[in-house]
């Protein structure tokens, strides 16, 4: 199991989460990608979302269940994840770009309108991304939200940035 | 201060809990705290803490630190830092040394709340300066916003390994590498692929062999361990560090208990040796109670459910509390520990803990 | 169980690598001293402090007991967890004697 071994899931990992919508869902527009593979006791997801796309049920260490017909893409859901694992995809953006929204909480922000680096699960560098929307209202507690567009193909593998010249994250 | 109902050593997150649940019912209470600041390891904890929203989950424990004291000072509680409790004796009396006078202080109730101490890692050159303790460095980092250095290793994947190489990057350091003996990362995958993501490689099966420098840290030789947890030879690498952590787990801080003649067993999964305690978190002393780490190594979130469960059990056993209504406020505080010790993680922590509440009752 | 039973026959030889690796950095104690007191018959933490001082200095074996557990588990078979610490003595914590002295008692009155 990589996610174990390596600290980042393998594809066919992620395939089994009952947070993953499949790829027809996330090209129908924005959708969350909820990361999380260990029953640890843990469930502010479920109350962050007021669509009730996301379930964990009477037990804390239930797996988040998404519900994809009912999630909008909002994001008000991944700074409240104190896992940092839930992202935003959205494969409609345009012709040849998606865009990912990820949780982030290094200093300095980038500015929109940046290009930054897309780093993978693994921390490689995979892409340029435009950096599109950076949020950090009172309300998210010191984790900002960070929306960047990546080409379509890397949209499922960038889930942070390193801005140009950092040395990390 | 010559006579307390309860006496609470640790002014961490169950000792403050349990002074919550003691004082506002009537328990007159006492916290005495070593340190300059109460809130114990909380105040360091800057990242999100996991569970329920009973268990505030998604706050930040500094936040859960400082909501804690707020219910504490609410309570009538009150809180003796800068104070050291150096010895228990005969009849629950207590050595405390506060503002520079030694008194004796004989408590009708003691809850021994003393938290953990790290367990170190002994290789050739880890007393060369620059090899620090995960606690010191969290300290230094979150607490006084001091970076210990530019270059870390860090040995250990538990949380602590995983959130401290995280702390350290948002920081600005590097963490060249964090290394594992294990075959497997120790702690919550979502916290370890919070650090790979950022660019950290996470090596199981490596640990230091030598640390070397001239004065301080410069350099730590790292290497592949085989399937038995031997190394292989040949597989050495040198890496250039100004800081090693060393995060390799936490031991119970229980001398006092040891010293007032609490009745020990072994229980491994919760840190080794433990007083022994029952359901009621009351050790084999009459009148003696435990909570948090010294009764098991856990999390914050669950020694704040047992110092709460030893409040209530405390300010019941002292007449506080009629029987029913503690029975029902220890059902509230049993149901959100249980949901707490669940999972792949938790269950092992709840089976040891049956296990350490059955031989209390061994005799 | 005993891998090294005590006798009075000699030292048991103990072969170590890095003997002058510091165990307990308080009182700067190194591993072949430890490896020395085991290999003389010392099975406690407390015995390896008493012929070593590994553990009397000021963090009172906070540190190194643990290691002195491994080094005792390691060479004489016994199981680490249930090897005890050293015996806990008042007072736990330093405090300087002028102020141990001081000690107010009102409690026997």
């Amino acid at each position: 199991m990589t996610l174990i071994k390596d600290g980042y899931f393998s594809q066919t990992e992620l395939a089994q989460l009952p947070g993953m919508p499949s790829r027809e869902r996330l090209h129908e527009g924005p959708c969350v990608v909820i990361e999380c593979a260990q029953q640890i006791p843990c469930d502010p997801c479920e109350a962050a979302c007021h669509e009730g796309a996301i379930e964990i049920g009477d037990s804390i260490i239930n797996l988040p269940k998404l519900d994809p017909s009912k999630c909008g893409g909002c994001g008000l859901c991944i700074a409240a994840c104190p896992g940092q694992c839930l992202f935003v995809v959205d494969m409609t953006y345009s012709d040849t770009e998606g865009t990912v929204q990820f949780p982030y909480e290094f200093l300095p922000y980038p500015q929109k309108g940046d290009t930054v680096h897309g780093l993978n699960r693994g921390g490689d560098i995979v892409c340029d991304a435009e950096v599109l929307k950076v949020l950090h209202p009172k309300k998210f507690d010191h984790t900002a939200v960070i929306t960047v567009s990546v080409p379509k193909e890397y949209a499922m593998e960038v889930r942070t940035i390193k801005i140009k010249g950092n040395h990390h994250g | 201060m010559n006579h307390v109902e309860l006496a609470i050593i640790g002014a961490g997150p169950a000792g403050l809990s349990a002074a919550i649940e003691a004082a506002s019912v009537g328990v007159q209470t006492i916290v005495f705290d070593e340190n300059q600041q109460a809130g114990g390891q909380l105040f360091k904890q800057i990242h999100k803490f996991f569970g329920s929203r009973a268990h505030q989950a998604g706050a930040r424990g500094i936040d859960i630190g400082k909501n804690l004291l707020g219910q504490v000072a609410a309570s009538g509680a009150e809180i003796k830092l800068d104070t050291v409790v150096w010895g228990i004796f005969e009849g629950n009396k207590v050595g405390v040394v506060t503002n520079g006078r030694n008194v004796i202080c004989k408590a009708d109730r003691i809850l021994l709340a003393t938290g953990a101490s790290e367990n170190v890692l002994a290789f050739p050159g880890w007393t060369l300066p620059g090899v620090m303790g995960a606690g010191a460095i969290q300290t230094m980092v979150n607490v006084h916003r001091v970076l210990p250095g530019k270059r870390v290793l860090m040995i250990g994947s538990g949380n602590v390994g995983l959130i401290v190489s995280y702390q350290l990057l948002q920081a600005g350091a590097e963490v060249v590498a964090l290394v594992e003996a294990m075959d497997r990362i120790g702690g919550y995958a979502v916290h370890a692929s919070k650090i790979k993501r950022a660019g950290t490689p996470i090596l199981i099966r490596h640990t230091i062999k030598e640390a070397v420098g001239n004065g301080k840290v410069e350099q730590a030789t790292i290497v592949q361990l085989n399937d038995n947890g031997n190394v292989i030879e040949g597989t050495e690498r040198t890496l250039d560090v100004d800081v090693i952590c060393m995060a390799c787990g936490l031991s119970p801080l229980a001398e006092l208990a040891w010293l007032a003649g609490c009745r020990f067993t072994d229980v491994a999964p919760l840190g080794g040796l433990l007083p022994v305690h029952d359901d009621n978190m009351q050790t084999s002393l009459p009148g003696m109670y435990v909570a948090g780490d010294i009764a098991g190594i856990e999390e914050a979130s669950t020694a704040i459910e047992e110092g709460r469960l030893a409040g209530i059990a405390i300010a019941e056993s002292l007449g506080y509390l009629t029987t029913t209504d503690a029975t029902v406020k220890k059902q509230a505080v049993n149901d959100r520990s249980e949901q707490l010790r669940d999972g792949p993680f938790g269950i092992t922590r709840r089976e040891a803990k049956e296990t350490l509440i059955r031989r209390s009752l061994e005799t | 169980m005993d891998k090294h039973p005590r006798t009075y026959e000699g030292k048991t030889e103990i072969k170590i690598e890095h003997p002058d690796m510091i165990i307990c950095r308080c009182e700067e104690v190194t591993l072949a001293q430890i490896i020395e007191a085991i290999s003389e018959g010392a099975r406690t933490v407390d015995e390896v402090k008493r012929r070593t001082r590994a553990g009397m200095g000021l963090c009172q074996g906070r540190t190194c007991s643990r290691l002195v557990r491994h080094l005792l588990a390691q060479h004489t078979g016994q199981n680490f967890h249930q090897i005890p610490p050293m015996t806990a003595r008042v007072p736990v914590r330093p405090i300087a004697l002028e102020v141990l002295a001081s000690l107010e008692d009102d409690t026997n009155g």
